[in-house]
């Protein structure tokens, strides 16, 4: 197909262009001076103001929902309840069509909303919320792993109810999905160990915490239809789904959606969208809901998980053979977590030649808020498992961890999954484990109380996906594109308009980029899995060229040469006598009546059925991270002395939005490794949702010392070489962190995060095993 | 004495050099004024309890968070929000935030700058120590730490060979 | 609703406070007050009385015999007052870590003790300084020492038509030296998870002012003339003293790691103190 993904026609850097420089952000300035619009800066006037009824526990049967005292209160206007909604209750989702729009007589984790009142103040909205009467009956509900797995635990999702699980076999049980991954003969391969390390760990539930709240504006048109206001990363799903759910075409649903204010995967996903569409088409007036960040930790969060692993290693550091299982605390509703599970999982083994695996998975329903897509996906959590094998393995063999990995590590090209469904490695990923050891100065001796420690990560990135994008090169020579990607934070706009400027010829600043509103900008899968770069940007890369090519068709024909006479290249048409700017060509061809050039680019990769990823992986991130730290014994607190991220990226295609990246997602990852948890007590609900208490790293809470630095190969399937990044530095954090405290401490933990409290009872315990 | 008969408070105070009368509920905070009495949305809205920084401003000259105080309690004083610092092209704060890569999704970018500049207003030639110190109530989910930390750094500098 | 009310002078303040029929609550830097006004106020007639601008109020006194602390003065004021620095480093460091630069330019120290925090920064600091607490009413003042103010969580001895107008501190005997140590969960801004200051006066008492371990702060008295340099002294003593600290077990901490750390940061903290008595002699 002539829009399949394929690296031949990456292109090359052009010495003086825009990409490969450190070009400024896209939208900087407006976000540096305050003017850059957010959802909630959106201006409504007339917009009535939404509060959300919820219970207090995390399980439950609704008994009744009493609004009359909230409907008389000043200045409501309106309340929804699941009684206005159509029965059966209408349930979205990616995988699983099972979350309701609203509570759908029974409440199945902490914050899922039972009503909605609308108010003419936000105020009127939060004092009528609190009179809504909600007569429920708490049930049993299950909170854990364990208690979800337990013999005749509360079942999440009713059995019996047909439109949901029908004729699934895990029906029975809180087991959403499981995933099998095994290759090797485990008890052969067991044979030839000298060392068998097994251990059980754990990785708690976490949240995006994006410094923007979410936010939603809905708001009927005059034809019958909506427009929903929203910061998400993925308009067109949202499109899709609330278009469905209401009953009208996608035409009729119009999503806007503003640069969201971090995403970090908790926007991907609708929440609160189809009930306020509901609530808009019922009052017919617009609506808004706007959460603080407490409200939004509440409702989006990362599956936490339990893993027992048992590992192999000969006397010498060869990785015979490593057994994993691993269950992913999902919440009440699937989301994307069975997703979240089987990408996660599938590398579960690591970048290694393992002689034999198996990797046993499981997504478990929980009681608790969803979880959703965050930054490494299902990778961190088991990563946080097998890297800390690794690391075990060498130390109690006195071999060296950094060099036990590069010992095992997969060459370009060879098999780190096998069997039908194999992965192989797709880069020179010794190179960022050597880097990373450079700059660590790995083998400089270390004083007293420090400890360092090296892990390595991998992830698959998108295995399809559909970008189209449109280019339009003006009759002055400024220029259009329009990309669907969502600018989060990531730098999408950036990239695009580097890569226009550098492809037509055409200043930077005469370059303007639109997206987030799918009434104006052709479709785009999502904004996920650090795809973007590797698929708009080869859409845009295709328009671009696609401009090329009609300008110099029309310019040939205008001065009456054969197009084939003809060639063009970045920013120029290439004549028998020389070079024209591709502005001027443009202007030529398009001859009196002016006009412009309109170009089109599509990349598509179809999946591959029975994979289970969905089909191959376009590229892999690889990282590898070395943290050292220097360890108060008396207390248990730690300072990261010095972190290293080292990432392949191919090729990048602006150094310090890569830089800036790279740090932020090893920043994140040291907050996930070493403070970050949400914490939920027996009834379900979540005690720490706000900022007080769900903490995550200050500006003092960085590493003294963080290098990062990227390897390029230019081996990349994406434009110039390029393969997606961002997700690298958070996907091996936990386990080199935990490495390099067990270093320091002479301890081992098994469970995220490191909290000074936990290491100083891991370390007093040792010692008290070691008097006694 | 009287408490007063309505709980609406009119206020008038100098925000970013003009003079402003605006009336509000007693307890409507500094926040919410600016953003919806003065359509000041620069000044961005996150935990709404002091954490994380995102609305800070400046009041009487001194950093402070515009959630944790009342809009009438700025009566007779003086506010400057983002839109007060910033000048057509960026201050040259601003600009040293996008030449070092420190503005990623942006939102608590203008909460920075309004710490960054209250800090440069008292200490000139701050440390990268004394710049994590006074940062450190601005919570940045993107970890653009060191990038903004460098853009201060570099603006204390020019700033401080400017003046001489 | 919330009726805000800026009062003009203690007497005007106190009359408000004092009313029966409306919830009336003490508004100074407002950090902790403002944090959820809506919920909390929700079921009463609401008034704040805003403490900013008494004309009969006076800030930061620095005097021969003392440091006497009006209502107003921030943790900032504080941190930058170069005599309570010399004669109070323990409260001077304490004050330094409320919250962020935002929040010590509102947060004002008689606001951090009204508010009765058990893990106030300032308390502890309080404690080992001697503080008093100048309480204002329509029937005149009175002055409670600030180991007897904290009643319990969130409760004092300031009653309802009572105003706290100042904390005085005395100045140090010749010799004094004191420090704040705190553990928290992360090295930013954060809650303390257990505090302690300590001081060992020039006339050989040694005292130790706990947070975060027991429903109020606490002032412990440890045996004059303590060797703090001999840990097999020092720890018995330390094991006795602090056998008054009962911790809880909550999101921050569990119970017998606070037990454990107080312990730990209260040996610190003496050491630094006596570290600053040396510093002052020389």
């Amino acid at each position: 197909m002539g829009d399949a993904l394929r690296s031949q026609e990456v292109g090359t850097l052009r010495p003086d262009g825009n990409v490969g420089t450190r070009t400024k952000r896209y939208g900087g300035l407006e976000r540096a001076s305050g003017a850059q619009k957010y959802v909630a800066d959106l201006e409504f006037p007339e917009a009535l103001q939404v509060a959300i009824v919820t219970i207090p526990v995390g399980c439950a049967d609704i008994l009744g929902v009493d609004t009359a005292e909230a409907e008389a209160m000043p200045g409501v206007v309106g309340v929804l309840t699941a009684a206005d909604l159509p029965s059966p209750m209408p349930r979205f989702g990616v995988s699983h069509k099972d979350r309701p729009v609203m509570a759908d007589g029974r409440v199945n984790f902490y914050g899922e909303p039972v009503a909605a009142v609308a108010a003419l103040t936000q105020e009127q909205a939060d004092a009528a919320a609190r009179v809504v009467k909600v007569d429920y009956r708490e049930l049993p509900g299950v909170y854990t792993l364990d208690a979800a797995l337990a013999p005749g635990a509360h079942l999440v999702q009713d059995p019996s109810d047909p439109t949901k699980r029908a004729g699934d076999a895990l029906r029975e049980t809180n087991v959403i999905e499981e995933q099998t991954i095994a290759w090797g003969d485990l008890a052969e391969q067991e044979a030839k160990a000298a060392l068998v390390v097994e251990d059980s760990y754990s990785y708690p539930m976490m949240t995006q915490f994006p410094i923007e709240p979410l936010a939603v504006i809905a708001e009927p048109t005059d034809v019958g239809g909506l427009t929903l206001y929203t910061p998400v990363q993925h308009p067109y799903l949202m499109q899709r789904i609330v278009a469905g759910l209401v009953g009208k075409t996608l035409g009729q649903v119009h999503v806007i959606a503003p640069d969201p204010g971090g995403g970090f995967g908790g926007k991907q996903i609708p929440k609160y969208e189809p009930l306020m569409a509901f609530l808009a088409l019922k009052l017919g007036r617009t609506v808004r809901l706007t959460l603080n960040l407490a409200e939004t930790t509440t409702a989006i969060r990362r599956a936490g998980a339990t893993v027992h692993a048992r590992t192999g290693f000969t006397s010498e550091g060869d990785i015979v053979f490593h057994h994993v299982r691993i269950d992913y605390q999902i919440g009440a509703y699937a989301d994307v977590a069975p997703r979240v599970m089987t990408k996660g999982s599938y590398v579960g083994g690591g970048p290694y030649r393992l002689p034999a695996c198996l990797i046993e998975a499981r997504a478990v329903l929980t009681n608790t808020p969803v979880s959703t897509a965050m930054r490494g996906y299902g990778a961190p959590q088991i990563s946080w498992a097998t890297e800390s094998q690794i690391t075990d393995g060498a130390r109690r063999l006195g071999l060296d961890p950094a060099r036990v990995r590069l010992r095992n590590l997969v060459e370009n090209g060879e098999e780190f999954v096998k069997g039908e469904f194999a992965g192989k490695a797709d880069g020179e990923w010794k190179q960022a484990v050597e880097k990373a050891m450079e700059l660590a100065g790995w083998d400089d001796p270390l004083p007293p109380n420090r400890g360092r420690g090296i892990a390595v990560g991998i992830k698959s990135s998108a295995t399809s996906g559909l970008s189209q994008s449109l280019v339009r090169l003006l009759y002055d020579g400024s220029a259009i594109v329009y990309a669907g990607t969502s600018d989060m934070g990531q730098g999408a706009r950036t990239i695009w308009a580097q890569t226009v400027a550098d492809e037509l010829g055409v200043p930077l600043e005469k370059v303007t980029v639109i997206s987030g509103d799918t009434d104006l900008v052709p479709f785009d899968l999502q904004t996920s899995a650090s795809r973007s770069t590797v698929f708009m940007g080869t859409a845009v890369l295709r328009a671009c060229r696609d401009v090329r090519r009609q300008v110099r068709e029309m310019y040939a024909e205008r001065v009456g040469v054969e197009p084939g006479e003809l060639d063009d290249e970045p920013g120029a048409v290439l004549t028998a006598e020389g070079a024209v700017a591709l502005d001027e060509a443009a202007r030529i061809g398009l001859g009196a009546l002016r006009g412009e050039v309109l170009g089109q680019g599509t990349c598509r990769l179809e999946g591959r059925k029975g994979h289970p990823l969905g089909g191959d992986a376009s590229f892999y991130e690889f990282n590898c991270s070395i943290s050292e730290v220097e360890l108060d014994a008396g207390t248990g607190q730690f300072v990261i002395t010095r972190h290293v991220s080292v990432s392949d990226v191919g090729t990048e295609l602006n150094p310090i939005q890569v830089t800036a990246q790279e740090e932020g997602g090893a920043i994140m990852g040291i907050g996930q490794a070493d403070m970050e948890q949400l914490v939920f007590d027996e009834h379900g609900r979540l005690l720490n949702p706000s900022a007080i208490d769900y903490r995550v790293p200050t500006y003092k809470d960085v590493p003294l010392e963080l290098f990062t630095s990227a390897v390029e190969n230019h081996d990349g399937p994406g434009p110039y070489g390029s393969k997606g990044m961002s997700e690298g530095p958070i996907l091996c954090t936990g386990a080199a962190l935990g490495a390099a405290v067990t270093a320091a401490a002479g301890v081992k933990i098994t469970d995220l995060p490191l909290t000074a409290e936990r290491i100083w009872r891991a370390t007093r315990a040792a010692a008290e095993g070691a008097i006694a | 004495m009287s408490v007063g008969t309505g709980s609406l408070v009119t206020v008038t105070a100098t925000i970013n050099g003009e003079t402003r009368t605006f009336t509000v509920p007693g307890h409507r905070t500094l926040l919410d004024a600016l953003r919806s009495e003065l359509g000041l949305t620069g000044t961005k809205s996150s935990c709404t309890e002091g954490e994380c920084g995102a609305c800070t401003v400046m009041l009487d000259g001194h950093a402070v968070n515009s959630c944790l105080v009342l809009a009438a309690e700025v009566d007779g004083h003086e506010v400057v929000t983002i839109e007060g610092l910033s000048v057509d092209g960026g201050t040259d704060l601003q600009q040293a935030f996008l030449e070092h890569g420190a503005v990623q999704c942006g939102f608590c970018i203008p909460g920075q700058v309004m710490s960054a500049e209250y800090l440069l207003s008292h200490n000139p030639d701050p440390s990268v120590e004394e710049i994590r110190d006074a940062l450190s109530g601005n919570l940045c989910r993107c970890a653009s730490y060191n990038r903004i930390v460098e853009a201060v750094r570099q603006t204390a500098e020019k700033r401080v060979s400017t003046r001489g | 609703m919330v009726t805000y009310y800026k009062a003009h002078a203690v007497a005007d303040a106190l009359e408000v406070l004092g009313r029966k029929d409306v919830d009336a609550r003490a508004l100074l830097g407002g950090t902790d007050l403002l944090v959820g006004l809506d919920d909390r106020l929700d079921s009463a007639p609401g008034v704040v009385v805003d403490l900013k601008g008494l004309a009969d109020e006076t800030p930061l006194a620095v005097e021969d015999s003392g440091v006497r602390i009006g209502l107003t003065v921030t943790m900032a004021d504080l941190v930058a007052n170069p005599t309570v620095a010399a004669w109070y480093p323990a409260l001077v460091q304490a004050a330094g870590v409320v919250g962020s630069v935002a929040i010590r330019n509102r947060a004002t120290v008689v606001g951090n003790i009204c508010n009765a925090s058990p893990a106030s920064d300032t308390a502890p600091a309080l404690l080992v300084h001697g503080a008093n607490v100048r309480i204002a009413s329509a029937d005149g003042e009175r002055v409670v020492p600030i180991s007897e103010f904290f009643v319990a969580p969130r409760v004092t001895t300031c009653g309802r038509g009572e105003l706290v107008t100042a904390v005085e501190l005395p100045r140090p005997v010749p010799g004094t030296g004191s420090a704040f140590q705190r553990l928290t969960r992360r090295w930013g801004v954060d809650l303390a998870t257990v505090s302690v200051a300590a001081a060992v006066h020039g006339d050989g008492r040694i005292q130790l002012g706990l947070g975060a371990v027991a429903p109020t702060p606490l002032l412990v008295d440890l045996p004059a003339g303590t060797d703090l340099a001999d840990r097999a002294v020092l720890d018995p003593v330390l094991d006795e003293a602090l056998a008054v600290a009962t911790p809880i077990s909550d999101i921050r901490a569990a119970a017998d790691y606070r037990t454990a750390m107080v312990r730990e940061l209260a040996a610190r903290a003496l050491q630094a103190a006596l570290d600053s008595t040396r510093r002052t002699q020389a």
